[in-house]
């Protein structure tokens, strides 16, 4: 925060430009109010055009983060008043032994595997796609950022129409294939189902804006790339694999840790695929319920603010961990060849 | 700008060649497009329709086309009908979650769109000290989700007063790192600094020189960052539940969440609201898809 | 130290962001808020399924040309949950909140967050009241009553006379009623239609948990709020995995769209009834008018569920709302609900009205709805619900689920209900 106060700091002995070299250069009692507004415009005038940033961001982003680390040091139960105020790391060991915590961490892995991984390939398949000469290129583009500007909320809605067990389309088509299985499958009973089916939601949603993010990486190659791998002989998927892919490494990383942070704080798919949107508990054993929904169940269901602020932070910690080791294996992955 | 540049000038390469047998050693943006690509292109963009047009069909219906299998697949006639019921529905306020969204959406992206150009004309074209430790500061809390500050944002607003109120929905996104950030990088990359040198001269203030030189030149990014925030605003979820479910001035995404959580859960009905509230954005899309498209493939370049 | 920051924080605030005031106030407007206008006050009711309000909402309002009232129904458990936020938080509860009895012992314990209605005069009702319905809602001092009883759920079964003609089983009531003396004997017919049919017979294993639970002597806590699974939660709990065990349940999930579907495409032909449920099947299913009867439940009497309505002190019109809820539980109002959804008043004076005695409902056979219930509701001893039954039955109910999903074993369930309680206890 102390970097954000510099607003009134005094002025810098560098002159910032010439001019105001030559201003403050003058007979100080010369000085007219023009002068003054010159220089209290070079010298304080940005420091103002940044401050509503640096205030909003801080009372409203910064200041929130900060103080969750307070939070979670106390007892913050809105129900309980009369608990002692300072819980010490109270919360933090109970984490470690709240079942609900890890089920909600093994869940919120596993989804966001099952929708992250096929996400980012199935999205170089599209942008590799995309990166032709095509007619009505534009369009193209635009039409698969339809799941994108989707509200995330209606999309979940219908798929949760989509998976249901008696009359949802998705056992309908299973069935059309022969893979209905003799009862209809149950998309809410198990893990495997639920997560299944929130990943695909997550899929489908993603896919169309990270090709693009990988488009714009693969046009911005040199073409004397491809041309020189001509004596290679590659053809279109080995081309993809073996040069496109290595040259928009930067970008893929990039991906990878946006959907590490989008994916472990996943909430609305899981809250809104529960038979009551406002349960979440994410099925009746917590089958699907994420790191975000139990923080939410934690906070505001059962009113314990000071248990969901040291959750938030877990999450933060291995939000940190997680986009680093993912940082890590796909610069190895990604970047094989050289 | 490069990859715009790139866009355009494979755009502009003329009609599709007949070798495309022919890949190697050939850029693929140079590669005409075969039926293959055509064909698999088409079907993901059927894909990504599919849950539109389905979430259409289901909020025409009545309730006997939901319960059969197989499930209905075209639109019935039944949309007035459902629409009515949702509008009308007295616990749900779904007029009211509309309007407040639309509202919530306005303020914020002007907002962001004045402050984040602001701060960010100031870190391109401005030289002050502290200006890049501050800018490292900006770009680091890029990659802070500040979704993890959330309970104890919902104790700030609680002392504020303003749980349960817009302004508590409003109040955290009135800024975004994102958008200073964005700005910055247009600013420097197409505004001179001569231009800027040149109005000084001429005794033009730092506001002067961002409303008559910096404004008028950063109108396309205007019109990107405004897209992405209004979308990103419209559709946000998580937060507006927190503090605003339970109230008579839920957003538009809070008020379908009801509708999907009361004791009638009515799917007709669920997804005519849906399909309402989604309509701003698809209209969105089409006007300014170009745009929208834009915005996403140059942010990836950038940054 | 908070309070310096808070205010360096509304200050700094407060300034950025007039540009949001504007767009918040103009918000207010939209809402569904006071838009009567002219000193008029506008009076929100919290509550859940149907209270049968709608039309004396209209006549309330006709008669009373300033009050405007706002109904809010919502999710069985998400209004109770909603409420105590509320109550925590200090502000945004309505100004009538309905509570179930299975929420009454969490609320009465925090009564000074209720207005005391004795204070508004309503002890004048006390004789009128069930005694033991009278009590549910007092503080454990005896000094502040923050509810006034609306209903008594008491319990009975409705059935499908079509499926069960189909199934070649009898359709008149008292027939129907012979065939399941017991919850064993229940369980049997299940079997056998099920069998006959293909079809399930039972909607939720839940919804025969509860009524079951509703029959026993102790439900979930003593009255030392001590968690006892042993007692009448494991007489329950039994029963519902043997019916579960017998595949006679559709294994829906209860008050959500699927069930809702349910009572319209004959998924099931029998679930228990309680008197406000017949406002939810006539609501849900009106289509199916005729083909419903109700006949006595399985081991005889038993309540399961049954509301107050309490003004929490938040309100901004305590007097104007406790007028209101006083209005609502008048005879008259009492009985035209009774009348039109099924709710049983709690009023036992009401029994001997003719307008309840002699009523038979249409939708459901003409059955002598005014005869069965009130039978019922007056040779109740009411359970002892606890703080924790809420979330404690919340808990006991997914261990259910889990057993018709077969993600759980059944010999293995009941293990598991008595972990989950426990741990819904300690929450």
């Amino acid at each position: 925060m102390s970097s954000t106060r510099a607003a009134p700091a005094p002025p810098g002995r560098r002159t910032p430009r010439k001019r105001g070299a030559d201003g403050s250069g003058a007979d100080q009692r010369r000085l007219t109010w023009r002068n003054r507004l010159y220089r209290f415009d070079m010298r304080y005038m940005p420091y103002l055009l940044i401050a509503p940033f640096f205030l909003i961001f801080g009372v409203f982003g910064l200041f929130p983060l900060i103080f969750n680390g307070v939070v979670s040091l106390r007892n913050y139960r809105l129900d309980d008043p009369t608990l002692p105020p300072w819980a010490g790391f109270d919360n933090f060991a109970k984490l470690l032994g709240d079942e609900d915590f890890w089920n909600a961490l093994y869940n919120t892995f596993g989804i966001f595997l099952l929708s992250s991984v096929p996400q980012l390939l199935l999205a170089l398949v599209v942008a590799s796609l995309l990166n032709r000469k095509l007619r009505a290129q534009t369009w193209w583009r635009v039409g698969i950022l339809l799941p994108y500007v989707t509200p995330l909320v209606a999309s979940t809605m219908v798929f949760s129409v989509f998976f249901s067990r008696d009359f949802g389309m998705a056992n309908w088509l299973l069935g059309l294939v022969g893979l209905g299985g003799d009862a209809p499958a149950d998309w809410r009973a198990d893990k495997f189902h639920s997560w299944i089916a929130i990943a695909t939601m997550v899929n489908w949603k993603w896919i169309g804006y990270n090709a693009l993010l990988y488009l714009a990486a693969m046009q911005s190659i040199p073409r004397d790339v491809y041309e020189a791998s001509a004596i290679d002989g590659a053809g279109p998927w080995r081309q993809l694999w073996r040069i496109t892919v290595p040259m928009i490494q930067p970008v893929v990383v990039f991906t990878v840790v946006l959907s590490t942070i989008g994916g472990l704080q996943l909430f609305t798919e899981p809250m809104l695929f529960d038979l009551n949107a406002q349960a979440a508990t994410g099925g009746p054993n917590g089958e699907w319920q994420t790191i975000a929904q139990l923080i939410y169940k934690v906070g505001w269901k059962d009113l314990d603010l000071g248990y969901a602020a040291a959750m938030s932070w877990a999450l933060f910690l291995i939000i940190l961990v997680v986009a680093g080791i993912n940082t890590l294996l796909t610069n190895r992955l990604s970047g094989g060849r050289q | 700008m490069s990859a715009v540049d790139t866009v355009r000038r494979a755009a502009d390469a003329g009609p599709p060649g007949r070798n495309r047998a022919r890949l190697t050693g050939r850029a693929p943006q140079d590669t005409a497009a075969g039926v293959w690509t055509y064909l698999l292109l088409a079907t993901t963009i059927l894909l990504s329709a599919f849950p539109l047009y389905w979430m259409f069909v289901i909020a025409t219906s009545n309730d006997e086309a939901l319960a059969k299998i197989p499930p209905a697949v075209v639109p019935g006639d039944r949309f007035m009908t459902n629409l009515d019921e949702v509008f009308s529905l007295q616990d749900v306020y779904f007029a009211a979650g509309l309007v407040n969204s639309a509202l919530v959406s306005t303020a914020v992206t002007a907002s962001v769109l004045f402050f984040c150009s602001l701060a960010g004309f100031a870190f391109a074209k401005l030289r002050f000290k502290g200006s890049r430790w501050l800018m490292l500061f900006v770009v680091l809390t890029l990659t802070v989700p500040n979704q993890l500050g959330i309970v104890a944002l919902y104790i700030v607003m609680g002392k504020l007063g303003w749980n349960g109120t817009l302004l508590a929905v409003i109040a955290p996104g009135l800024v975004t790192a994102f958008g200073v950030f964005y700005m910055r990088q247009f600013i420097l990359n197409t505004v001179p600094d001569e231009l800027v040198e040149s109005a000084r001269m001429d005794g033009a203030t730092t506001m002067r020189v961002y409303w008559n030189i910096v404004l008028p030149a950063i109108r396309p990014a205007l019109a990107v960052l405004g897209l992405l925030t209004f979308v990103g605003t419209w559709n946000d979820f998580q937060w507006p539940l927190i503090t605003l479910s339970g109230t008579d001035f839920p957003t538009s995404m809070v008020a379908i969440s009801d509708l999907a959580s009361g004791n009638y859960v009515i799917y007709r009905r669920v997804l005519a609201g849906a399909f309402v509230a989604t309509v701003p954005l698809l209209i969105m899309l089409v006007v300014g898809g170009r745009q929208i498209v834009r915005g996403i493939m140059e942010g990836a370049v950038k940054s | 130290m908070k309070r310096s920051w808070t205010h360096w924080a509304r200050a700094v605030a407060v300034g950025a962001v007039s540009l949001a005031v504007v767009a918040a106030c103009s918000g207010k407007s939209a809402s569904g808020g006071d838009e009567a206008g002219g000193g008029a006050v506008t009076l929100k009711i919290n509550f859940w399924g149907d209270f049968g309000l709608q039309d004396l909402k209209t006549r309330y309002e006709a008669a009373h040309p300033n009050v405007k009232i706002q109904l809010n129904s919502g999710e069985y458990n998400a209004q109770h949950e909603d409420l105590q936020k509320k109550l925590v938080a200090g502000s945004g509860a309505a100004d009538i909140a309905a509570i179930d009895e299975g929420f009454m012992v969490q609320f009465r314990s925090q009564s000074d967050k209720f207005v005391n209605l004795l204070d508004k005069g309503a002890g004048q009702y006390e004789s009128k009241y069930l005694p033991w319905k009278w009590k549910q809602s007092l503080s454990a001092d005896g000094k502040t009553q923050i509810g006034l009883g609306t209903d008594v759920g008491g319990l009975a079964m409705c059935y499908r006379t079509d499926l069960f003609k189909a199934a070649g089983l009898p359709t008149e009531r008292d027939q129907v009623s012979a065939l399941w003396p017991t919850w064993d004997r229940f369980i049997e017919v299940g079997q056998q239609y099920t069998a006959k049919t293909n079809k399930k017979f039972l909607d939720a294993g839940t919804n025969l948990f509860n009524p079951v639970l509703g029959q026993q002597q102790t439900g979930f806590y003593s009255e030392q709020e001590q968690l006892q699974m042993e007692g009448g939660p494991k007489v329950a709990f039994d029963y519902t995995v043997k019916a579960l065990q017998a595949d006679i349940s559709a294994n829906l999930t209860s008050f959500q769209a699927d069930w809702d579907k349910g009572f319209t495409s004959g998924a099931f032909a029998v679930l228990a009834c309680p008197a406000w449920m017949l406002g939810h099947i006539k609501d849900t299913a009106p289509g199916t008018k005729g083909k419903w009867d109700i006949a006595a439940v399985p081991g005889g009497g038993g309540n399961w569920g049954g509301s107050f309505l309490t003004v929490p002190k938040q309100s901004k019109h305590a007097d104007e709302a406790y007028k209101l809820l006083e209005w609502l539980v008048q005879p008259e109002q009492q009985i035209e609900v009774f009348k039109k959804v099924g709710n049983l008043p709690s009023q036992p004076a009401l029994y001997s009205d003719p307008a309840i005695a002699e009523f038979k409902n249409p939708f459901f056979n003409d059955a002598p709805v005014g005869q069965i219930f009130p039978k019922m509701a007056q040779g109740l001893t009411p359970q002892y619900l606890g703080k924790k039954n809420g979330p404690t039955r919340v808990a006991v109910e997914n261990v259910i689920k889990r057993v018709e999903n077969k993600t759980l074993k059944p010999d293995a369930a009941w293990a598991e209900a008595v972990k989950e309680a426990e741990k819904a206890g300690r929450s």
